[in-house]
Protein backbone atom coordinates (compact mmCIF):
# COMPACT_ATOMS: atom_id res chain seq x y z
CA UNK A 1 0.00 0.00 0.00
CA UNK A 2 0.83 3.31 0.16
CA UNK A 3 4.81 3.49 1.56
CA UNK A 4 4.83 6.66 2.71
CA UNK A 5 6.10 5.56 6.21
CA UNK A 6 8.12 9.06 6.88
CA UNK A 7 5.07 11.33 7.10
CA UNK A 8 4.69 10.92 10.74
CA UNK A 9 6.54 13.29 12.57
CA UNK A 10 5.55 17.26 13.83
CA UNK A 11 4.29 18.17 17.24
CA UNK A 12 4.81 16.75 20.12
CA UNK A 13 1.39 15.62 20.33
CA UNK A 14 1.36 13.67 17.34
CA UNK A 15 1.32 10.08 17.91
CA UNK A 16 3.87 8.06 15.82
CA UNK A 17 3.14 5.63 13.07
CA UNK A 18 3.40 1.94 14.67
CA UNK A 19 5.24 0.72 12.19
CA UNK A 20 4.73 -2.94 13.65
CA UNK A 21 0.85 -1.92 13.00
CA UNK A 22 1.92 -1.05 9.78
CA UNK A 23 3.32 -3.78 8.95
CA UNK A 24 0.96 -6.01 9.89
CA UNK A 25 -1.81 -3.82 8.56
CA UNK A 26 0.06 -3.98 4.94
CA UNK A 27 -1.83 -7.61 4.47
CA UNK A 28 -5.29 -5.76 4.22
CA UNK A 29 -3.91 -3.70 0.76
CA UNK A 30 -5.25 -5.95 -1.85
CA UNK A 31 -1.53 -4.98 -3.46
CA UNK A 32 -0.02 -7.67 -1.40
CA UNK A 33 -1.59 -10.13 -3.76
CA UNK A 34 -1.83 -8.47 -6.97
CA UNK A 35 0.93 -6.03 -7.29
CA UNK A 36 -1.28 -4.25 -10.18
CA UNK A 37 -4.15 -4.10 -8.24
CA UNK A 38 -4.04 -0.14 -7.67
CA UNK A 39 -3.50 0.34 -11.39
CA UNK A 40 -6.33 -1.74 -12.33
CA UNK A 41 -8.47 -0.12 -9.96
CA UNK A 42 -7.74 3.13 -11.32
CA UNK A 43 -8.40 2.04 -14.72
CA UNK A 44 -11.89 0.38 -13.62
CA UNK A 45 -12.74 3.82 -12.25
CA UNK A 46 -11.61 5.88 -15.30
CA UNK A 47 -13.95 3.74 -17.59
CA UNK A 48 -16.73 4.21 -15.17
CA UNK A 49 -15.94 7.58 -15.41
CA UNK A 50 -15.66 7.88 -19.12
CA UNK A 51 -19.26 8.84 -20.26
CA UNK A 52 -19.41 11.40 -17.24
CA UNK A 53 -16.47 13.08 -18.02
CA UNK A 54 -16.98 13.50 -21.54
CA UNK A 55 -20.26 15.21 -20.70
CA UNK A 56 -18.44 17.38 -18.94
CA UNK A 57 -15.89 18.17 -21.74
CA UNK A 58 -18.67 19.03 -23.76
CA UNK A 59 -20.48 21.39 -21.90
CA UNK A 60 -17.25 23.30 -20.88
CA UNK A 61 -16.35 23.63 -24.32
CA UNK A 62 -19.34 24.94 -25.09
CA UNK A 63 -18.81 29.08 -26.19
CA UNK A 64 -21.59 31.41 -26.63
CA UNK A 65 -20.43 31.22 -30.27
CA UNK A 66 -21.92 27.86 -29.88
CA UNK A 67 -24.62 28.73 -28.72
CA UNK A 68 -25.17 31.43 -31.25
CA UNK A 69 -24.74 28.70 -33.90
CA UNK A 70 -26.86 26.28 -32.41
CA UNK A 71 -29.92 28.74 -32.59
CA UNK A 72 -29.82 30.07 -35.60
CA UNK A 73 -29.71 27.02 -36.91
CA UNK A 74 -33.86 27.04 -36.16
CA UNK A 75 -34.05 31.12 -35.81
CA UNK A 76 -32.75 31.89 -39.05
CA UNK A 77 -35.36 29.65 -41.03
CA UNK A 78 -37.64 31.28 -39.06
CA UNK A 79 -37.11 34.58 -39.07
CA UNK A 80 -36.46 34.15 -42.95
CA UNK A 81 -40.18 32.91 -43.55
CA UNK A 82 -41.90 35.13 -41.39
CA UNK A 83 -39.67 38.32 -43.27
CA UNK A 84 -41.09 37.02 -46.38
CA UNK A 85 -44.58 36.87 -44.91
CA UNK A 86 -44.63 40.21 -43.50
CA UNK A 87 -43.09 41.12 -46.73
CA UNK A 88 -45.99 39.89 -48.80
CA UNK A 89 -48.80 41.26 -46.68
CA UNK A 90 -47.18 44.65 -47.38
CA UNK A 91 -47.31 44.57 -50.58
CA UNK A 92 -50.59 43.71 -51.05
CA UNK A 93 -51.45 46.73 -48.27
CA UNK A 94 -49.56 49.06 -50.41
CA UNK A 95 -52.15 48.03 -53.46
CA UNK A 96 -55.20 48.13 -52.03
CA UNK A 97 -57.01 51.61 -51.93
CA UNK A 98 -56.53 53.82 -49.39
CA UNK A 99 -58.64 56.23 -47.65
CA UNK A 100 -58.96 59.54 -49.34
CA UNK A 101 -60.71 63.18 -48.25
CA UNK A 102 -63.24 64.39 -50.74
CA UNK A 103 -64.42 67.76 -50.51
CA UNK A 104 -68.62 67.70 -50.05
CA UNK A 105 -68.69 69.42 -53.03
CA UNK A 106 -66.49 67.54 -55.11
CA UNK A 107 -68.65 64.42 -53.30
CA UNK A 108 -71.98 66.35 -54.64
CA UNK A 109 -70.46 66.33 -58.39
CA UNK A 110 -68.68 63.19 -58.67
CA UNK A 111 -69.06 59.74 -57.70
CA UNK A 112 -67.34 57.79 -55.14
CA UNK A 113 -65.79 54.07 -56.53
CA UNK A 114 -67.05 51.58 -54.18
CA UNK A 115 -69.01 51.88 -50.95
CA UNK A 116 -68.12 53.82 -48.57
CA UNK A 117 -68.31 54.46 -44.85
CA UNK A 118 -68.50 58.31 -43.54
CA UNK A 119 -66.37 59.15 -40.75
CA UNK A 120 -66.83 62.52 -38.92
CA UNK A 121 -63.79 64.40 -38.67
CA UNK A 122 -62.38 66.73 -35.85
CA UNK A 123 -63.17 70.09 -35.89
CA UNK A 124 -59.98 71.20 -36.42
CA UNK A 125 -59.19 69.17 -39.37
CA UNK A 126 -61.02 70.27 -42.11
CA UNK A 127 -64.27 72.37 -42.17
CA UNK A 128 -66.49 71.42 -44.43
CA UNK A 129 -64.57 68.17 -45.40
CA UNK A 130 -65.91 64.52 -44.64
CA UNK A 131 -63.82 61.48 -45.29
CA UNK A 132 -64.94 58.45 -47.20
CA UNK A 133 -62.98 55.29 -46.67
CA UNK A 134 -63.27 53.02 -49.71
CA UNK A 135 -62.67 49.70 -50.20
CA UNK A 136 -63.94 46.20 -50.38
CA UNK A 137 -65.64 45.30 -47.02
CA UNK B 1 -20.90 17.74 -30.53
CA UNK B 2 -17.86 15.41 -30.40
CA UNK B 3 -15.93 16.07 -27.35
CA UNK B 4 -12.05 16.94 -28.35
CA UNK B 5 -9.30 15.90 -25.89
CA UNK B 6 -7.36 19.17 -27.67
CA UNK B 7 -8.90 21.29 -24.85
CA UNK B 8 -8.27 18.32 -21.90
CA UNK B 9 -4.72 17.42 -23.40
CA UNK B 10 -3.82 21.39 -23.22
CA UNK B 11 -5.00 22.24 -19.74
CA UNK B 12 -3.61 18.65 -18.06
CA UNK B 13 -0.04 19.15 -19.46
CA UNK B 14 -0.07 21.91 -16.39
CA UNK B 15 -1.12 19.67 -13.88
CA UNK B 16 1.38 16.79 -11.85
CA UNK B 17 1.45 14.81 -8.65
CA UNK B 18 1.70 17.79 -6.62
CA UNK B 19 -1.09 19.96 -7.99
CA UNK B 20 -3.63 20.65 -5.32
CA UNK B 21 -6.88 19.09 -4.67
CA UNK B 22 -8.48 22.40 -5.58
CA UNK B 23 -6.58 22.77 -8.82
CA UNK B 24 -7.28 19.31 -9.59
CA UNK B 25 -10.94 19.34 -8.59
CA UNK B 26 -11.70 22.54 -11.33
CA UNK B 27 -9.97 21.01 -13.92
CA UNK B 28 -12.42 17.56 -13.67
CA UNK B 29 -15.08 19.22 -13.49
CA UNK B 30 -14.39 20.74 -16.65
CA UNK B 31 -14.06 16.82 -17.77
CA UNK B 32 -10.39 16.38 -17.39
CA UNK B 33 -9.34 12.87 -17.02
CA UNK B 34 -5.53 13.23 -16.28
CA UNK B 35 -7.01 15.59 -13.68
CA UNK B 36 -9.69 13.49 -12.55
CA UNK B 37 -7.08 10.44 -12.51
CA UNK B 38 -4.73 12.04 -10.69
CA UNK B 39 -7.64 12.55 -7.86
CA UNK B 40 -8.57 8.90 -8.10
CA UNK B 41 -4.78 8.03 -7.82
CA UNK B 42 -4.17 10.30 -5.00
CA UNK B 43 -6.84 9.14 -2.75
CA UNK B 44 -8.05 5.43 -3.93
CA UNK B 45 -6.08 3.68 -0.94
CA UNK B 46 -7.62 5.84 1.75
CA UNK B 47 -10.93 5.76 0.19
CA UNK B 48 -10.43 1.51 0.29
CA UNK B 49 -9.58 1.98 3.75
CA UNK B 50 -11.96 3.44 4.72
CA UNK B 51 -14.78 1.43 2.79
CA UNK B 52 -12.94 -1.58 4.32
CA UNK B 53 -13.17 -0.32 7.78
CA UNK B 54 -17.41 0.08 7.27
CA UNK B 55 -17.95 -2.93 5.14
CA UNK B 56 -15.24 -5.43 6.43
CA UNK B 57 -15.10 -7.22 3.41
CA UNK B 58 -12.84 -6.72 0.18
CA UNK B 59 -15.70 -7.62 -2.37
CA UNK B 60 -17.74 -4.91 -0.83
CA UNK B 61 -15.31 -2.57 0.11
CA UNK B 62 -14.04 -2.64 -4.04
CA UNK B 63 -17.46 -1.61 -4.66
CA UNK B 64 -18.10 1.03 -2.18
CA UNK B 65 -14.95 2.40 -3.73
CA UNK B 66 -15.56 2.46 -7.25
CA UNK B 67 -19.09 4.07 -6.47
CA UNK B 68 -17.84 6.70 -4.07
CA UNK B 69 -15.29 7.92 -6.98
CA UNK B 70 -18.13 7.95 -9.68
CA UNK B 71 -20.42 9.33 -7.18
CA UNK B 72 -18.10 12.30 -6.57
CA UNK B 73 -17.93 12.83 -10.18
CA UNK B 74 -21.27 13.11 -10.74
CA UNK B 75 -21.95 15.77 -7.77
CA UNK B 76 -18.36 17.30 -8.64
CA UNK B 77 -20.32 20.77 -9.21
CA UNK B 78 -21.62 20.36 -5.59
CA UNK B 79 -18.43 20.21 -3.66
CA UNK B 80 -18.21 23.34 -2.37
CA UNK B 81 -14.96 23.53 -0.98
CA UNK B 82 -12.16 22.20 -3.56
CA UNK B 83 -9.71 22.27 -1.33
CA UNK B 84 -11.29 19.90 0.91
CA UNK B 85 -12.28 17.54 -1.43
CA UNK B 86 -10.22 14.51 0.45
CA UNK B 87 -13.00 15.43 3.70
CA UNK B 88 -15.64 15.88 1.54
CA UNK B 89 -14.69 12.38 -0.68
CA UNK B 90 -14.48 10.50 2.90
CA UNK B 91 -17.90 11.37 3.85
CA UNK B 92 -19.53 9.55 0.34
CA UNK B 93 -17.51 6.88 0.49
CA UNK B 94 -18.20 6.10 4.43
CA UNK B 95 -22.38 7.08 3.05
CA UNK B 96 -21.66 4.62 -0.11
CA UNK B 97 -20.29 1.62 2.42
CA UNK B 98 -22.84 1.91 4.78
CA UNK B 99 -25.69 1.74 1.89
CA UNK B 100 -24.30 -0.73 0.45
CA UNK B 101 -24.58 -2.95 3.75
CA UNK B 102 -27.93 -2.21 3.56
CA UNK B 103 -28.32 -3.07 0.28
CA UNK B 104 -26.74 -6.42 1.23
CA UNK B 105 -28.43 -6.95 4.56
CA UNK B 106 -32.10 -6.37 3.16
CA UNK B 107 -31.43 -9.48 0.36
CA UNK B 108 -30.36 -11.73 3.07
CA UNK B 109 -32.72 -14.41 3.51
CA UNK B 110 -31.43 -15.51 6.72
CA UNK B 111 -31.39 -13.63 9.43
CA UNK B 112 -27.90 -11.90 10.66
CA UNK B 113 -27.21 -10.36 14.46
CA UNK B 114 -26.88 -6.40 14.20
CA UNK B 115 -22.78 -6.10 13.42
CA UNK B 116 -22.69 -9.48 12.10
CA UNK B 117 -22.34 -8.94 9.13
CA UNK B 118 -19.36 -6.48 9.05
CA UNK B 119 -15.82 -7.80 9.66
CA UNK B 120 -16.88 -10.98 9.36
CA UNK B 121 -14.43 -12.79 7.10
CA UNK B 122 -15.88 -16.02 5.07
CA UNK B 123 -14.56 -19.11 6.31
CA UNK B 124 -13.61 -19.41 2.47
CA UNK B 125 -11.15 -16.79 3.12
CA UNK B 126 -9.23 -18.77 6.26
CA UNK B 127 -6.35 -19.51 3.83
CA UNK B 128 -2.81 -20.14 3.84
CA UNK B 129 -2.10 -16.66 2.24
CA UNK B 130 -4.78 -14.86 4.04
CA UNK B 131 -4.21 -16.04 7.61
CA UNK B 132 -2.41 -12.54 8.80
CA UNK B 133 -4.98 -10.85 6.81
CA UNK B 134 -8.10 -12.82 8.49
CA UNK B 135 -6.86 -12.59 11.69
CA UNK B 136 -6.40 -8.76 11.68
CA UNK B 137 -10.06 -8.26 10.22
CA UNK B 138 -11.40 -10.27 13.42
CA UNK B 139 -9.07 -7.96 15.48
CA UNK B 140 -10.28 -5.04 13.45
CA UNK B 141 -13.78 -6.23 14.26
CA UNK B 142 -13.15 -5.48 17.95
CA UNK B 143 -12.97 -1.53 17.00
CA UNK B 144 -15.82 0.75 16.83
CA UNK B 145 -15.98 1.75 13.13
CA UNK B 146 -14.46 5.46 13.80
CA UNK B 147 -11.54 3.90 15.14
CA UNK B 148 -11.12 1.32 12.24
CA UNK B 149 -11.16 3.84 9.94
CA UNK B 150 -8.19 6.05 12.04
CA UNK B 151 -5.97 3.31 13.01
CA UNK B 152 -5.97 2.60 8.89
CA UNK B 153 -5.56 6.00 7.68
CA UNK B 154 -2.99 6.55 10.29
CA UNK B 155 -0.91 3.36 10.52
CA UNK B 156 -1.55 1.46 7.24
CA UNK B 157 -1.99 4.81 5.03
CA UNK B 158 0.54 7.17 7.21
CA UNK B 159 -1.88 10.07 6.91
CA UNK B 160 -1.24 12.47 9.84
CA UNK B 161 -3.98 13.18 13.09
CA UNK B 162 -4.40 16.94 11.43
CA UNK B 163 -4.80 15.78 7.95
CA UNK B 164 -7.74 12.70 9.75
CA UNK B 165 -9.31 15.27 11.85
CA UNK B 166 -9.32 17.80 8.83
CA UNK B 167 -10.76 14.67 6.16
CA UNK B 168 -13.38 12.70 8.82
CA UNK B 169 -14.33 16.28 10.55
CA UNK B 170 -13.03 15.53 13.76
CA UNK B 171 -11.35 17.33 16.55
CA UNK B 172 -7.28 16.17 16.37
CA UNK B 173 -7.87 15.44 20.24
CA UNK B 174 -10.45 12.87 19.46
CA UNK B 175 -8.33 11.57 16.70
CA UNK B 176 -5.47 11.11 19.13
CA UNK B 177 -7.54 9.36 21.36
CA UNK B 178 -9.15 7.30 19.23
CA UNK B 179 -6.15 5.98 17.55
CA UNK B 180 -4.91 5.21 20.96
CA UNK B 181 -7.57 3.47 22.43
CA UNK B 182 -8.05 1.30 18.98
CA UNK B 183 -4.20 0.36 18.91
CA UNK B 184 -4.67 -0.67 22.48
CA UNK B 185 -8.14 -3.22 21.89
CA UNK B 186 -5.88 -4.52 18.98
CA UNK B 187 -2.90 -5.06 20.83
CA UNK B 188 -5.23 -7.11 23.43
CA UNK B 189 -7.14 -8.56 20.94
CA UNK B 190 -4.40 -10.01 18.56
CA UNK B 191 -2.66 -11.40 21.99
CA UNK B 192 -6.11 -12.86 22.84
CA UNK B 193 -6.43 -14.61 19.46
CA UNK B 194 -4.81 -17.92 18.64
CA UNK B 195 -2.29 -18.37 15.97
CA UNK B 196 -1.02 -14.79 15.88
CA UNK B 197 1.90 -14.30 14.45
CA UNK B 198 5.10 -12.53 16.20
CA UNK B 199 5.03 -9.57 14.04
CA UNK B 200 0.89 -8.52 15.44
CA UNK B 201 2.23 -9.55 19.13
CA UNK B 202 4.50 -6.29 18.82
CA UNK B 203 2.06 -4.00 17.89
CA UNK B 204 1.68 -1.23 20.63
Amino acid sequence: MNKTFDRSSGSPAELGRDMALAEALASLDPATEDPNYWFLFRGWVMTGAAGELARRRVIAELTIADVLASWSRTLVPTALLAATIAGTMLLQARDAPSARHVGVEELLVSEVSNETVATLLFDDDATGVVMFVSGGF
Amino acid sequence: MVPSTRYCNTVSNKLSETSTDGELVLRARKGDDIAFGLLVERYQRAVYAVAISVTGRHEDAEDAAQEAFLVALGRLDECRSPDRFAGWLMTIVRNRSKNLIRRESLRETDQVPPGARSWAPMPDRIAETRELRYLLEQALAGLPEVQRQIVLLHDLEGWKHREIAERLELPAGTVRSHLHFARKTLRLALEELPGVPEVLRKVQ
